[in-house]
């Protein structure tokens, strides 16, 4: 059981960039993905901004490599682009692709596509290019059509657990790793906006209308995006004998369930320091060794507050710095868990903790405050973080320098 | 995880049959005449209060329904964590949110049935219920949305110190599945008598739903209902061969023969051309073993192999073959004692599922 599990590879597109090296300039320079939307066709395309990646469908199919107009919803294609960044990092061999495992996630599928040809769609009479949709709004299926782009079939399995859906993936490849199941597990999320996501946090009355907030008095809540994100794990073993580098090891994982509510997180985020610490459990390490944590850091007035009052539990007077990248690249719903691992990755490997955008007032409930400003030159050693979601579902990743 | 048992030490399922009483077993059956088969439900209310049991949406009762069933038969009120399986989700939910969403043009939309049509949801409701903060997960992945949670559950198990799980799967026969689907076949344009499924050799299945929840555990319980040994699912097999030797390698791994099945429970939907690489395993491999069927029964959806695997425990726990379920039976009957559940969805997702009788 305590093999060791080395990311090889990883990938990643969101409103901030089409690569790994894009979002990294971006994100260093401070530049997010928020403004008004021009790609999705809803009435709220300028009162509620997102962090919204502005290429078509069609753009994304040339970027993908895949045929324009073959039924690749949104959600897959932003998948594709970023597994193939992932797998040409990690050099896999044919061999290593064919007997890897995917493991994917997302909240909506092709809920963007049902939305747009609902009606058409339950109209047996009518016929047209809308038909390439058919049976494609079910979260199963982006897994199997990235499985069949890529020629994948040893093990694919679709995670939906809310926002902290992808987390889960790498947790879930981790585990099928050290339980000898896979060498290899490509593990991510991929979510496209939609008018679905947007009319329903709109509903909950959780999204901000300016640039969201995190950690900051002012919060009023979240800010949406789109984007996919994958890390190539690794097996000890498999690293070995392929004579590769590895980029960074997952050393720790938890997931827990808050049993709170349906849609909101504990006033005191005992779910969330449940999953924090079993990270650490898992990893054999103490709170004090942990360098920087990537905060889930929604910017909802909830979410903020359960996870900061987490994070003082866990780590007492000693918290170590912190940030929510959110501002950046939006909530991305499923895909935020492996998004914020990459950036989690690229905070280790390029010694940089990434500023809290938009974090003036210190909230009155809580005695820490978030990064404000970008800190280059910082070796981190173990980097958390965290994914908290509706259901009650917080999971915690744990990423190491080698 | 080779040659581990895992006791299946309580259940509790609601399907279009009279399953949710786990002291009968198919005394009387329902058929269905317009390619439906709907759940069959107790009372709600002698398993979920009523301030809570207003708020749920029908998917979420039943299945917290069929949780609460499979606690109080296992025993244990507080499992260690909880996995669950669904094809399509709450996308009955979903779809009355996205059809006031489109009719009001995005306007004063209200939030209940987006909060419920989350896939998570019952995962999540049934760790508010119970209490459990321990592992919850929420797996969506068509045909194999049920095998991955059992599998997940079984590599927890040998993980470490957790020592019960609370495995479950639903799926909901909702309209805009049963008409985008239509498209494709997957229904019969016909109506028939679900009853005679297996008889009529027309292109598509029949649409079903069920919730199913099962406590695992690596330690017997009293209550024991047979003991799983393992789990394989096999994507898009090219040819019977390929999926012929996921089958040896499967078996080959669990120390089991294909003589030594003495029941095949029979995952065909009914549609011959998806059936016909199970059709072909049965006469090929199992002729010396009984089968039964049981999509005619609860219908076709992606996690029906709960279904069978509720038939397969109920089997090997009662030793008794009820009639509606008996496809081929074998003419000297013997102790059952091995049982493999096969199963196709799409004929895209197979999985097996192999249980042996509790000892």
């Amino acid at each position: 059981m305590s093999r060791r599990i080395f990311i090889t590879g990883y990938g990643i597109i969101t409103s901030i960039g089409n690569n790994a090296d894009e979002n990294y300039q971006s994100l260093i320079n401070r530049k997010c993905g928020f403004g008004g939307l021009e790609i999705l066709d809803t009435i709220h395309k300028q009162d509620l901004p997102a962090c919204e990646i502005k290429l078509s469908d069609d753009q994304l199919c040339e970027i993908a490599g895949v045929s324009l107009k073959q039924g690749y919803t949104r959600t897959t294609l932003l998948g594709i682009i970023a597994a193939k960044e992932a797998m040409r990092m990690a050099s896999l061999t044919p061999a290593e692709i064919r007997t890897a495992g995917l493991l994917s996630a997302t909240t909506t599928g092709g809920i963007r596509e049902l939305e747009r040809h609902y009606y058409p769609l339950q109209d047996p009479f009518q016929h047209g290019d809308f038909e390439v949709f058919t049976d494609t709004a079910n979260p199963g299926e982006h897994s199997e059509r990235m499985a069949e782009e890529f020629g994948m079939k040893r093990y694919i399995a679709t995670v939906s657990t809310a926002c902290s859906s992808s987390a889960n993936t790498i947790m879930l490849g981790a585990r099928l790793i050290r339980n000898g199941e896979l060498e290899t597990a490509i593990c991510g999320g991929t979510e496209a906006l939609s008018k679905f996501t947007i009319n329903g946090f709109n509903s909950l009355m959780i999204l901000d209308k300016e640039h969201c907030r995190p950690f900051d008095i002012s919060r009023k809540g979240l800010n949406l995006g789109e984007g996919g994100a994958y890390l190539v794990l690794q097996s000890e073993d498999m690293v070995q004998r392929s004579g590769k580098t590895p980029l960074a090891e997952l050393t720790g994982y938890g997931n827990t369930n808050d049993a709170f509510h349906q849609t909101a997180s504990s006033p005191d985020g005992a779910g969330a320091f449940l999953a924090m610490n079993m990270a650490l459990n898992t990893a054999s390490l103490v709170a004090s060794e942990i360098s920087y944590i990537n905060t889930h850091g929604t910017a909802t007035e909830n979410n903020d507050l359960s996870e900061g009052l987490a994070i003082q539990k866990l780590f007492g007077d000693r918290v170590p710095p912190f940030s929510s990248t959110k501002p950046y690249t939006g909530h991305t719903l499923a895909a935020a868990g492996s998004i914020e691992a990459v950036f989690s990755i690229l905070a280790i490997r390029h010694a940089v903790i990434f500023p809290n955008i938009n974090f003036n007032i210190p909230m009155d409930e809580l005695s820490i405050t978030p990064e404000k400003e970008l800190i280059e030159g910082r070796p981190l050693k173990n980097v958390l973080s965290n994914s908290f979601g509706f259901g009650g579902n917080v999971s915690s990743l744990l990423f190491s320098a080698v | 995880m080779n040659n581990t048992n895992y006791y299946i030490n309580g259940l509790g399922i609601v399907s279009p049959q009279r399953t949710f009483d786990n002291n009968r077993f198919l005394q009387e059956i329902v058929s269905y005449h317009a390619n439906v088969l709907s759940a069959i439900a107790p009372d709600f209310k002698e398993y979920i209060n009523p301030i809570q049991l207003r708020r749920l949406s029908r998917m979420l009762r039943i299945g917290l329904t069929a949780a609460i069933i499979c606690i109080r038969d296992s025993g244990i009120a507080k499992p260690d964590g909880i996995i669950t399986g669904t094809g399509y989700g709450f996308l009955n939910d979903t779809a009355k949110f996205v059809s006031e969403m489109l009719a009001q043009e995005e306007q004063h939309v209200t939030p209940t049935f987006f909060m419920q049509g989350t896939y998570n949801a019952l995962s999540g409701l049934v760790a508010l219920t119970l209490k459990c903060n321990g592992y919850n997960n929420t797996y969506v992945n068509k045909g194999f949305s049920f095998e991955t949670s059992l599998h997940d559950a079984m590599m927890q198990l040998n993980e470490g110190n957790l020592k019960n799980f609370l495995v479950g799967a639903y799926d909901e026969a909702d309209e805009v599945q049963y008409k985008v689907n239509s498209r494709i076949n997957h229904y019969k344009k016909h109506h028939i008598n679900s009853l005679e499924l297996f008889e009529h050799n027309t292109d598509g299945s029949l649409q079903g739903e069920t919730a199913a929840f099962f406590s695992i555990s690596k330690e017997k319980g009293q209550e024991c209902w047979c003991i799983v040994k393992g789990v394989r699912m096999v994507f898009r097999p090219y040819s019977l061969a390929e999926l012929e030797q996921e089958l040896d390698d499967f078996l080959l791994k669990n120390k089991t023969a294909t003589g030594d099945i003495d029941l095949l429970i029979n995952g065909v939907s009914g549609d011959p051309h998806n059936d016909h690489f199970l059709i072909e395993l049965k006469q090929k491999f199992f002729q010396q073993a009984s089968e039964v069927r049981f999509k005619h029964l609860c219908g076709e959806f992606c996690t029906a192999s709960s279904f069978g695997l509720w038939l397969g425990a109920s089997i090997l726990k009662k030793q008794q073959i009820p009639s509606a379920v008996q496809f081929n039976l074998v003419s000297s009957p013997r102790p059952i004692k091995n049982a493999l559940l096969v199963n196709q969805y799409m004929g895209r997702n197979y999985s097996f599922i192999l249980l042996n009788k509790n000892v």
